[in-house]
């Protein structure tokens, strides 16, 4: 686009040396410029377990690829955790609807420049993935076999192509949340529209591993072999995330990252999302590598429980603050103020 | 501090909007409205609108706020009345210093919500406006933080998405809307989009000449309707910075970047699942 020449615009005097561009600062009564979304704690649940259904799904596939004798476990592991925590993703998200009876009229049309759009096509494909990946591993786990064509079926089929193929759209899922917030007005996603997804997909995949991590370390006699490649994947997705949510913050400069700096929102942020949820699991896991020792079975669990919770505060304070984003004339209007390119 | 960014509009794109042939639109001239809000009233009316919380807000004669699912017309009142002990001794000549804009939806050539719409409710009329088709939308909500202006909204009765339709009944039957038609001093005015854009060049030329040097058009390409959306098929003749409205002066379409964003995620996608390979790898 080309920039002609700037002029000035004369702003009329106000009264007592104020003038209009004086009050401008003010916005119009603290009134907020864009509306917010309604997304509170169904949507914030979705995200959660959306996250670790598509991770631990991706998971699942490269440790049956990849992984060897040990990556056996997490694979059975991966393709069950998918399964259960999907189960209640749609439900969780046509419970959000104005309308739930309409929820297949997203199911009409398919629109690529409406990540809700791709993002409900998405799941669906990536729905059907996972309940196939479950049914055959249960298949394979001898839980059919009370009903045997059905079971020869499930044994016949491909299971490790299926969860390979399947594996592309559990990255979709996982981070497709992420740009479904930012591409909106809403500034403290907008400004990273570009950010918050690699930063959901890293941190679903922290949490799909914590979660794996956790249910393998409470089963006796587990191989710590996978849970130490877990925790190695662990750490090296909480780093990505760790830096990508600085620089999202960063990014997102003084004004318009205020609500994950200041207040009650900016503590959780602190305390809860960066402290409990990254570095402390980070810790524990540095700690146990710079002493080569393979993690215990309770580090384990401490470290993937505090993972856990992370993700989730991660998604509850990326949520609701962009909310309390929205509300600010001042956030909006810092977005708004300089003219694209 | 807000001034700097004015000056940084590229004059080339003053009074460019990129409808299609036949769009209607609004032209609303901030400098007629004296705030009687009959458009309100009139929009209320011939669009069944049920009221809104019958609250008070205790911070000016504007009581409506805001835009929302019940209201499509909305009148802010901007009262510059502030001289250190907060009273005017002397009236200057125009407006009393009343600032009063009659907002509403831009119905933009290229609108966020319609773009953002999952269900395809949201619609491009045969007359270039958007409107929401009831029987479709189911009330997802992703139109109303995809709208750069926050016009739409969901409404607390049905749970569907709602903004004017600019009489999308009355428009094509070539009636003028309620609002336009109910407005006394013709600040709100309706019409092809070219011929108000013709009329709004012409009045903040009458408007420079006679000493408000301050008026301007919002909504083209050059200020209001700017990062892809294209400009605004409704759009205003204002006389301070949008701030002072309430209005964003360089809005961005969200969807500008929908590719980059699912790229940037895909990216991230190879890069982690090399470190997955990396870490899970056994024999």
């Amino acid at each position: 686009m080309h920039m002609g020449e700037s002029y000035k615009r004369n702003w009329e005097p106000r009264r007592g040396g104020r003038s209009v561009s004086d009050e401008s600062s003010a916005s119009y009564y603290n009134v907020p410029v864009i509306h917010k979304p309604h997304w509170k704690w169904l949507i914030i649940w979705y995200f959660f377990l959306g996250g670790i259904s598509s991770a631990s799904y991706v998971i699942a596939a490269i440790a049956d690829i990849f992984g060897g004798r040990e990556g056996d476990r997490i694979k059975r592991v991966g393709r069950y955790l998918s399964l259960a925590a999907l189960i209640p993703s749609p439900l969780l998200l046509i419970l959000d609807l104005g309308r739930p009876e309409r929820f297949y009229l997203m199911l009409r049309i398919i629109k690529l420049r409406s990540p809700m759009s791709v993002g409900t096509w998405g799941l669906t494909i990536f729905g059907l993935f996972s309940a196939l990946s479950g049914v055959i591993q249960a298949a394979h786990d001898g839980l059919f076999g009370w009903f045997k064509p059905l079971n020869r079926v499930l044994l016949a089929l491909p299971s490790t192509t299926i969860n390979g193929l399947g594996a592309v759209f559990g990255f979709f899922v996982g981070g497709y949340t992420g740009v479904l917030l930012g591409i909106t007005a809403v500034p403290l996603w907008a400004k990273n529209a570009l950010l918050l997804g690699p930063l959901f997909l890293s941190s679903a995949l922290s949490s799909g591993a914590a979660a794996i991590t956790l249910v393998l370390s409470l089963v006796r006699g587990t191989n710590h072999r996978a849970i130490a490649r877990l925790e190695r994947l662990d750490t090296v997705t909480l780093l990505a995330e760790l830096g990508l949510i600085l620089l999202a913050q960063a990014n997102a400069g003084p004004v318009i990252s205020r609500p994950i700096r200041e207040g009650w929102l900016g503590n959780v942020f602190r305390w809860g999302v960066l402290g409990t949820g990254i570095i402390a699991p980070l810790t524990m896991q540095i700690r146990a590598i710079l002493a080569r020792k393979q993690p215990s079975r309770h580090a384990a669990m401490l470290s993937s429980a505090l993972t856990l919770i992370g993700g989730f505060l991660l998604r509850y304070v990326m949520v609701t603050a962009g909310r309390v984003s929205a509300d600010d004339p001042q956030s909006t209007f810092e977005f708004a103020r300089k003219p694209p390119k | 501090m807000a001034n700097a960014t004015i000056n940084l509009i590229d004059k080339t794109l003053v009074g460019s909007i990129g409808s299609r042939p036949g769009a209607l639109g609004f032209l609303t001239d901030t400098t007629l409205c004296i705030g009687c809000k009959a458009c309100e009233v009139a929009c209320k009316q011939w669009n069944q609108l049920p009221m809104d919380d019958f609250g008070w807000t205790g911070h000016s004669y504007d009581n409506s706020t805001d835009l929302s699912a019940t209201t499509w017309r909305q009148v802010a009142f901007v009262e510059q009345i502030t001289n250190g002990d907060g009273r005017v001794h002397e009236m200057p000549p125009f407006q009393s210093n009343w600032l009063m804009l009659s907002d509403v939806c831009k119905h933009c050539v290229q609108a966020g919500c319609m773009q953002a719409c999952p269900t395809g409710a949201i619609i491009r009329t045969e007359l270039d406006t958007v409107v929401v088709q009831q029987d479709v939308c189911n009330g997802c909500g992703y139109c109303v933080p995809s709208c750069p202006y926050g016009v739409i909204d969901l409404s607390p009765t049905d749970f569907k998405a709602h903004k004017c339709t600019l009489c999308y009944d009355r428009s094509k039957e070539g009636l003028e809307p309620a609002c336009a038609k109910s407005c006394p001093t013709d600040s709100i005015q309706f019409g092809p989009v070219e011929q108000l854009l013709e009329r709004a060049k012409q009045r903040v030329a009458e408007l420079h000449a006679s000493g408000v040097q301050s008026a301007y058009i919002y909504g083209d390409r050059s200020i209001g309707g700017t990062g892809g959306i294209e400009g605004d098929n409704a759009f205003f003749i204002l006389t301070a910075e949008p701030e002072v409205y309430n209005l964003p002066a360089f809005p961005v379409l969200p969807q500008n970047k929908t590719g980059a964003a699912f790229l940037s995620m895909f990216g991230a996608a190879i890069a982690l699942s090399i470190a997955a390979v990396a870490t899970l790898r056994g024999k």
